[in-house]
């Protein structure tokens, strides 16, 4: 998993028919020399820190965050499960994705 | 898996049903020479690790071997974990 910055939408039309329906956002890694020493309260507004600079991630999101949200995305199956908890019972996460949003961060704790 | 330092702890009440009860740490990775590599991690923590500790961190399906080692555990939400505290390396 990692921690990231909601940079913005994705929208597309053509897509393999499991993925109908997923919110698709940008997110921006951060590194470590983007975060500041200390406690820091994340989301919009707040900031956790200084702009994140790494390249941008496509996931899926079912927690609805928004740009400018702190959040922590996971990749490969993790991702998969996380989506499916949206779907019907019973449904096997197939869906077509490799990252998705998991948590959207209230607070991120820096001991350095 | 690759190396790193625990720099600190994310919180999030906000979240998917399978994070729920999971310790999220911080990870700085770094490199053969020890030297941090700029990538942060987040991890599930299962070993009470502390910051500044270097630990280990175990991707995939090693890091659902760490929540709950077997083959039915395809349910976890996890795809990071730490899965040792380092006390050395050369």
């Amino acid at each position: 998993m990692f921690l990231g910055r909601v940079a913005g939408t994705v929208w597309s039309t053509v897509k393999w028919p499991e993925a109908k329906g997923l919110k698709l956002l940008l997110v921006r890694p951060y590194r470590l020399g983007d975060l500041p020493p200390g406690v820091a309260t994340a989301g919009a507004g707040g900031g956790a820190a200084s702009e994140p600079t790494d390249d941008l991630v496509v996931c899926a999101d079912t927690l609805d965050a928004g740009p400018g949200d702190d959040v922590i995305v996971a990749f490969g199956h993790a991702a998969r499960v996380a989506v499916s908890e949206k779907l019907p019972p019973g449904s096997k996460p197939m869906v077509p994705i490799d990252a998705a949003v998991v948590a959207v961060v209230d607070r991120v704790e820096i001991a350095r | 898996m690759i190396r790193g330092t625990v720099i600190g702890q994310v919180w999030a009440a906000r979240k998917a049903r399978g994070l729920e009860g999971q310790t999220l740490l911080l990870v700085a990775a770094r490199d053969a020479d020890g030297h941090a590599t700029g990538r942060l991690v987040v991890a599930s923590d299962t070993l009470d690790a502390r910051a500044g500790e270097d630990v280990t961190v175990a991707f995939g399906s090693g890091a659902r071997n760490v929540l709950r080692p077997g083959p039915d555990n395809r349910d976890l939400l996890c795809d990071a974990a730490i899965a040792a505290i380092v006390e050395g390396a050369g």
